[in-house]
């Protein structure tokens, strides 16, 4: 019953990819500046992770977001949704004036994506723990209904402490669901404090093989690393796939890499001019 | 109503639904926790094995998993206990079912005290309360097999979540065949002058039975079965209401956030002066367990202790 799934629009090699990464980056900060609100450090984190899915891996046109066959994302890491707004602003899904709405009084662009208001946006995250178990329902759905599309779902890596993505991680590989990658932005921060002092999730490989995925490691601020590795799954076999992405928090910008204070922080004033400096 | 009515059990009527729709051509897709026995789902899993999706005891990944099949094409009904449904995958239901708006159709199963003796994990007497605050979200709760059929083939045949509150024994079919279910209208089951009783569910017959009773004294009740909770027909509501300015309610479910809470809202509202009793589990308390006519007579939610409201209204007790 399916036709042909759409490619990438983009279909960019690594050095492309990192460039738009690097504009996405800019949209981020100038975006949650101008807001005066955001998780920048979320958003920073996942940039290269964004470009590499957007610019190389998906599947989809970009006129077309309720193409019953293309690739789906989640961004089960809803507070990131950041830069998944100035990613699609950056593949010209969205007009990029449209970010000076950012966080506005009932903005098509709220503080965590919204499937209602904003394009390719499947599913409204924000709390975490969600995001996996609607990729399995969507994956299930394209083997109950012949389609080839794929499903990606990005989570946090302190995201990984609620239980409810252990529940989907059983069920994707019991219903033997190769269809869907798993990425985990591994930046080993969350809101308080490192994800180890808070609840520690390693060993994290052992913990998704166990549960039944093939896993995969890759640098998640490096395109080249990061194009590699999920071309290298088999997305039409039976097992589901994961790939722990080592990323840096607030990665491109010095003064936040790696500072869980970045979490939501804002840069202001100084900090700003910076911040675009080191991003130019 | 008499005794002598037929007997159903809703949920032989909504996988009779289920079969006629997936056979009409609706992508139905039924999702249960280990629930295939409480759901009585087998004669669907038999005709339809690939479109019966068992994620194990894992209620949070039940409506995940429910909401994108739903987003893949498919309309998912899911089915399991209402007491797990609405407490265990609280925050599924809001945001990747209600808040994300997707074809979602959810059974609550066994819900009120249906499961008596098990006591209060197993209860689901705030199912209603807690759904009414999940944004659009449709709430129906069918009085018989009947109309737990055409609650379901409304659902099927409309986008949107929907919430049908079921019950788990055979009921008297009080409907007859030309019944129709329309949401956002209430179903006036029988006519009276001196008290009207709203009821919900498999409570809806208790009332009936309790009006019969309260004739032989020379009472007139008037019995109004609540299906359609959200959307609700306020005005009938008021209106009947005002007609005897005497009103019952009676639930299997909390007096917080339950039809005696929607109806009390919606007199006040409209500024009508009415005496006024409300039957159920009281505020701030969980129920008994036990045997569950048991626990209906002890919180006089069944016939009887709807017939001792209906004359304490009416100004006839003692």
């Amino acid at each position: 019953m399916s036709s042909s799934p759409p490619l990438n629009p983009f279909q960019l090699d690594p050095a492309g990819i990192e460039e738009r990464a690097r504009e996405i980056r800019k949209k981020i900060v100038h975006m949650n500046s101008a807001a005066g609100q955001g998780h920048t450090g979320a958003d920073l984190s996942e940039a290269d992770i964004l470009a590499t899915l957007f610019f190389r891996v998906l599947r989809f046109h970009p006129d077309n977001p309720t193409d019953p066959e293309r690739d789906r994302f989640i961004l089960s890491k809803g507070h990131g949704v950041g830069g998944f707004y100035c990613t699609l602003a950056e593949a010209g899904i969205l007009v990029p004036a449209l970010l000076d709405t950012y966080l506005k009084f009932d903005s098509s662009l709220p503080g965590h994506p919204v499937r209602q208001k904003t394009p390719f946006v499947e599913i409204n995250t924000g709390a975490l723990g969600h995001g996996l178990s609607v990729g399995v329902g969507l994956a299930l759905s394209a083997r109950l209904s012949g389609r080839r599309f794929r499903v990606y779902v990005l989570l946090g890596d302190g995201e990984l402490q609620e239980g409810s993505n252990w529940e989907a991680a059983m069920s994707a590989a019991h219903f033997k669901l190769g269809n869907i990658v798993a990425i985990v932005d591994r930046n080993t921060l969350q809101l308080a404090d490192r994800t180890e002092s808070i609840m520690a999730l390693e060993p994290l490989s052992a913990k998704w093989e166990g549960f039944g995925f093939e896993v995969a490691s890759a640098d998640g601020n490096d395109p080249a690393d990061l194009v590699r590795v999920i071309e290298s799954f088999d997305t039409a076999g039976t097992k589901p796939h994961v790939l722990l992405a080592s990323t840096v928090k607030g990665k491109g910008v010095s003064f936040m890499e790696g500072q869980a204070a970045w979490h939501h922080k804002i840069p202001v004033g100084d900090q700003l001019r910076q911040a675009i400096e080191e991003l130019e | 109503m008499t005794a002598q009515a037929a007997t159903r059990d809703m949920r032989e009527a909504i996988v009779e639904e289920l079969i006629r729709s997936s056979e009409g051509g609706v992508p139905v897709v039924v999702l249960v926790s280990d629930s295939t026995t409480t759901s009585a789902i087998s004669p669907f899993r038999a005709r339809y094995p690939d479109r019966l999706v068992n994620v194990g005891i894992a209620e949070q990944n039940l409506l995940g998993i429910a909401a994108g099949l739903s987003l893949g094409g498919f309309i998912s009904v899911t089915a399991n206990a209402a007491c797990f449904l609405v407490a265990r995958s609280c925050e599924q239901l809001k945001n990747d079912i209600c808040y994300s708006a997707t074809d979602v159709k959810l059974l609550g199963l066994n819900a009120g005290v249906a499961y008596g003796p098990l006591g209060s994990t197993h209860h689901a007497i705030d199912d209603i309360s807690i759904m009414r605050g999940m944004g659009t979200i449709r709430i129906f709760a069918p009085a018989d097999a009947i109309e737990a059929a055409q609650t379901l083939r409304h659902a099927l045949h409309t986008p949107g979540p929907v919430y049908i509150r079921l019950d788990n024994v055979p009921l008297p079919v009080f409907h007859g065949p030309r019944y129709e279910f329309v949401p956002g209208r209430i179903d006036v089951a029988a006519e009276g002058t001196d008290v009207i009783v709203f009821a919900l569910g498999s409570l809806v017959p208790e009332a009936l039975l309790a009006r019969e009773w309260a004739a032989a004294t020379g009472v007139s009740v008037s019995v109004v079965n609540m299906s359609s909770i959200r959307p609700i027909d306020a005005e009938s509501v008021a209106r009947q209401a005002a007609l005897s300015g005497r009103v019952v309610t009676v639930e299997e479910h909390s007096l917080h956030g339950g039809i005696g809470s929607l109806v009390a809202e919606t007199l006040a509202e409209r500024g009508l002066s009415v005496r006024m009793a409300r039957l159920g589990i009281p505020e701030g308390e969980f129920a008994k367990a036990g045997p569950r006519a048991e626990i209906r007579q002890y919180y006089g939610i069944d016939a009887r202790g709807i017939q001792r409201a209906v004359l304490r209204i009416a100004g006839r007790e003692g």
